[in-house]
Parts: structure tokens; C-alpha cells; sequence
């Protein structure tokens, strides 16, 4: 289950409060725990209780009650099947398609190393060739008349900021491109 | 029907056979490592229900084997028959296979990942094989909706396949290569390109028969059709290296190379027990020898065949079962049977 604070690690604390006849239930992570009010319980949390060490390192938190990098990565879970980062990193194999979008900033790194590249360039299934037609279609036309667009607005911000020579740089690639998009008509 | 690799025709070659490998999962799905058996064994029933018609499609009849009732002899033989890989075989977890009669085609489902499918072939034919299983692909895929990321592409249980999940793969025999100095620094320069050559059969470090496979490592940033265009290039090198090595044998040590070649063939003919090893050695060099025309057998065979079929799992399945306490007697019994006489 996911911290219902952060929802992005693993809850390991369920905390339970009776107040005033009305139970509530928390389910956190150490991390947020520590960041709640939980009244003289609190004192669990505080490093120089001797109690509260323990626990601490029963939780995972640091004794120092700083997190590492690396702790924080690893507790990254993919809410979909539950992988972890750390079973990732540990068998090299994901649990379920969700987790490319879970861990993508995290091991788009890694991928890159394995795979030379981090970007697909080969078939794509039917339903998302539909979707990406109008890309893959994108003629010669469109894409000239996007340059020049581009080109446009780099001009008007090349002259807004009196940079002239990029201006009349811009200005010069506008008109190749116009006078390709001429012949290409 | 003859299993491809029976084929008598196009097996005289470097070419051994050449391997186009797909990996696809489904949408919304967790990948099989993540599912209980009970939803593993539903899945692959769903994906064999929904594919039933692909005998139609490819033109010959399917036998849907369920892998985790079936006999680990079995399965290892399959496996050394290429039609199912090793995390197939080691079994328990893959739920089934799709295998087309002629095993040219065959589609792990449920395995490491919710498809593998996979198409073979005795010959050098890597785009004929592509366009293939990209027709097969697109019939699964008008049936389920596959598991696509913009960035990543076709999303796999195993960073290694992601992108275009596609493994091509062509098999040569180098005998002459293999044996030379050069060899583990040739196999260095090309692994820099991108593509490993593995020995097929063997033990540990060493090759028994000659046998390499060919195959990408990378799986994404690059188009299907460049993917195979690379492993048909370092393959042809290879062949054309193996071929002027053997011309230029064949020129200067003539007596020498046919020595060899019916020396292995007088073993292979005469011998009461023969082990792994020794009989893939001396089949090599029988294959070899029929490549240049130096043997001329009565009636064709497929050596790669006898390659394939002595290997310990597929022996077994062969034999009857008194016979299978002594492999090495059986395989030598089984060579003779199937080794024809010299013209």
C-alpha cells in the first residue's frame, strides 16, 4: 500500500487514533509519519528518544533522521503491481507496462547505457498508428511552414531585444525556406 | 509433415537458418512475473482463444502445448530445437506455446513476457522472415491491444527487448573461422557494432559443431529494418571470411582437409558409442566436407538434422525407452541409421 501522504512510497506505519469515540486510520510511510503531529507519540520519532532510534532503523530512516538519495529512489514504487525501484535495480526487469511511466526519470539513464538510445524509432502498433498518422504524414509542406513559424517568432524576439544581425540572420533563412516552400507548391 | 530444420534442400550452405524474434505485451496487464499461476494459465488461454484462427493464416495446423504439464524432456528438446528459449524451457512459469506443425513458427505465451513469437527458417532470409512476423504481429495486434509507450516503444519485462522487441538472429556454420587465431578478436570488432555471435551448442566456453549465432543486442533507438540490415551485414562478412578460409585451405592443403573429412565420416559411419561432443565434431566436419563437394552422399540429408536430433533431450524423445541408458551407444546407433552411404 502507498503512503496516502506522499503516494509515492511504500506505507509501512498505520497509525491509529481515537478521538472522541471516532477512530481514524492513517497508513504512512516513515518519511511523512515523522512530518505528522501524532501528540506525545511524536517522541517515537525523535532521534534522541533511545525507543525512537530503534524504531528508527526498524522504519529505515537514517539515525541522523536524514534520508539518503539512494534511500529515497529505492522506495519508489510503481502503484499498479507494487515493484519497487530496488527490485528493479535488482533483477533488471519490470513488473508491469505502468512501471516505464513510474521509474522513467529514474532509469532513463540506465536504459540509455544498455540500449545505445532512449527513444523508439520502429513500428508502432495499429491502433497508436492511427493516433500518430497526422505526425507520420507531416509532408514537406507542413514542416517548412513550422520552420518558418519558428524562424517568425525568433525574428520578432531577435528585434524586440535590438539584436540585429541574428534578425537579418533569421530574415535570410525565412526567405530560403518561403522560396523552397514556392518550388515545393 | 518434415520440421524445417529436416529440410534436405538449402542445407549445404554457411547459412544454417535465420530467426526473427518479437516480443509483445498486452495493455493493462502485469507482466507474467507479477501474476499467480492461476491468472498466468487464464492469460495464456485468453491469448491461445483469441489466436485460434492463425493456422488459417499461416497456412498449416498449431498444437497448443501447455508447458507446465508437459515432460522437462520435452521441453528441453524444444528447447535445443530453438522453438522455445531458456526461460521456456526451465518451465514451470511459461504457460503454453503456439508451435505451427513445420515449427517455423511458434508463440510463447505468458512466458517472461505475454508474447514471444518467433519465425524460422533453414535459409538466409532475415526481411522475408520480418515481413512475417510483422503480419502475425499485426493479426495478434487486431486482437489485443499491446502495452506502447511514445518514448520506449513496445514495452517488455526486461529493459534488454524494449523498443522493437525484435531479435534477429541468423545461424552460420564456421568451422574453419572458429578454429582460427583470429576469431575472438573478430567476434570483439563486431560485438562494437552492436551484434553478438554465440556458439550454439556447446559447454561453457567451448563450441561443439561450429555453430554461431548472429544476433542485435540493441533493441531501441533503431528501425526494424535497419536492425536487420546490420545482422545481415556482419553475417555475410562472416560467411564470405569462412568462405575464402575454406577455398584457400581446400588450394594448399587439400589431402589434409580430406583426410579430416573422411576420417570424421569413418567414425560417425563405424562407431559403437559416441558423446556430444565428438559427434558434433566430426558431423561438422562432414558438413563441411558435403559444402565443397569432397563427400557425395547416395541420398540427401540434413546433417544440420543429425546435428540438431543427437543433442541429449531430442535423442531420448527418439529412442525407444529400453534404449535409454546408454545415450552415447544410442547416438551412434541413431548417426548410422541416418548417415547415408558415400556415392
Amino acid at each position: 500500500m502507498l503512503c496516502e501522504k506522499c503516494k509515492v512510497r511504500e506505507a509501512n506505519i498505520r497509525y491509529t487514533e481515537v478521538v472522541g469515540g471516532v477512530k481514524t486510520e492513517y497508513n504512512l510511510c516513515s518519511h511523512c509519519a515523522r512530518e505528522m503531529d501524532f501528540g506525545h507519540y511524536s517522541a517515537v520519532f525523535d532521534t534522541d528518544y533511545p525507543i525512537g532510534k530503534l524504531l528508527a532503523d526498524l522504519f529505515g530512516l537514517d539515525v541522523d533522521g536524514q534520508e539518503s538519495d539512494e534511500f529515497d529512489l529505492n522506495q519508489v514504487v510503481c502503484p499498479t503491481c507494487h515493484t519497487a525501484y530496488s527490485d528493479f535495480v535488482k533483477d533488471s526487469r519490470f513488473g508491469c507496462p505502468d512501471c516505464y511511466r513510474v521509474f522513467d526519470l529514474l532509469m532513463s539513464e540506465n536504459i540509455k547505457k544498455v540500449q545505445g538510445n532512449d527513444t523508439h524509432t520502429g513500428k508502432k502498433p495499429l491502433h497508436n498508428q492511427e493516433e500518430g498518422q497526422p505526425r507520420k504524414e507531416e509532408d514537406e509542406e507542413t514542416k517548412l511552414l513550422k520552420s518558418i513559424e519558428l524562424l517568425d517568432s525568433r525574428l520578432k524576439e531577435a528585434v524586440q531585444e535590438e539584436e540585429y544581425e541574428a534578425a537579418a540572420r533569421y530574415r535570410d533563412e525565412i526567405r530560403e525556406l518561403k522560396e523552397r516552400l514556392r518550388e515545393h507548391a | 509433415m518434415l520440421k524445417w530444420y529436416q529440410e534436405t534442400e538449402n542445407q549445404h550452405d554457411v547459412f544454417v537458418a535465420s530467426r526473427i524474434r518479437l516480443v509483445r505485451n498486452l495493455e493493462h496487464y502485469p507482466f507474467p512475473v507479477k501474476l499467480s499461476d492461476e491468472s498466468r494459465k487464464e492469460l495464456a488461454k485468453k491469448l491461445a482463444e483469441g489466436l485460434k484462427d492463425i493456422g488459417s493464416l499461416c497456412g498449416q495446423s498449431f498444437r497448443n502445448i501447455s508447458l507446465s504439464s508437459t515432460e522437462e524432456t520435452e521441453r528441453e528438446a524444444l528447447r535445443e530445437r530453438r522453438a522455445l528459449n531458456g526461460a521456456g524451457a526451465e518451465g514451470a512459469g511459461t504457460a503454453s506455446l503456439l508451435l505451427s506443425e513445420d515449427e517455423t513458427v511458434g508463440i510463447t505465451l505468458a512466458g517472461e513476457d505475454h508474447l514471444r513469437l518467433q519465425c524460422m527458417s533453414g535459409q538466409a532470409e532475415l526481411s522475408k522472415l520480418w515481413e512475417e512476423a510483422n503480419r502475425l504481429d499485426d493479426y495478434i495486434n487486431e486482437r489485443f491491444d499491446y502495452a506502447f509507450h511514445e518514448k520506449y516503444g513496445y514495452l517488455t519485462a526486461y529493459p534488454t527487448n524494449v523498443g522493437t522487441g525484435l531479435r534477429a538472429a541468423v545461424t552460420l556454420h564456421l568451422p574453419m573461422l572458429s578454429a582460427g587465431k583470429r576469431f575472438g578478436k573478430l567476434v570483439a570488432e563486431i560485438g562494437r557494432f552492436g551484434v553478438a555471435v554465440r556458439g550454439v551448442y556447446g559447454d561453457g566456453n567451448e563450441n561443439y559443431g561450429g555453430l554461431y549465432e548472429i544476433s542485435n543486442q540493441k533493441t531501441l533507438g533503431v528501425t526494424e529494418e535497419e536492425v536487420i540490415s546490420l545482422v545481415k551485414q556482419m553475417a555475410d562478412r562472416l560467411a564470405a571470411s569462412e568462405r575464402k578460409m575454406k577455398s584457400v585451405t581446400l588450394k594448399n592443403h587439400r589431402t589434409d582437409m580430406e583426410d579430416e573429412i573422411f576420417k570424421s565420416y569413418g567414425v560417425l559411419r563405424y562407431a559403437k558409442k559416441l558423446t556430444v561432443k565428438e559427434a558434433m565434431t566430426y558431423l561438422s566436419q562432414v558438413r563441411a566436407g558435403e559444402m565443397e563437394g569432397l563427400l557425395q552422399f547416395q541420398n540427401p540429408v540434413s546433417i544440420y538434422r543429425l546435428m540438431v536430433e543427437i543433442q541429449p533431450a531430442n535423442l531420448r524423445m527418439n529412442i525407444p525407452a529400453e534404449e535409454q541408458n546408454d545415450l552415447k551407444q544410442a547416438r551412434a546407433a541413431y548417426i548410422r541409421s541416418m548417415l547415408p552411404e558415400l556415392v
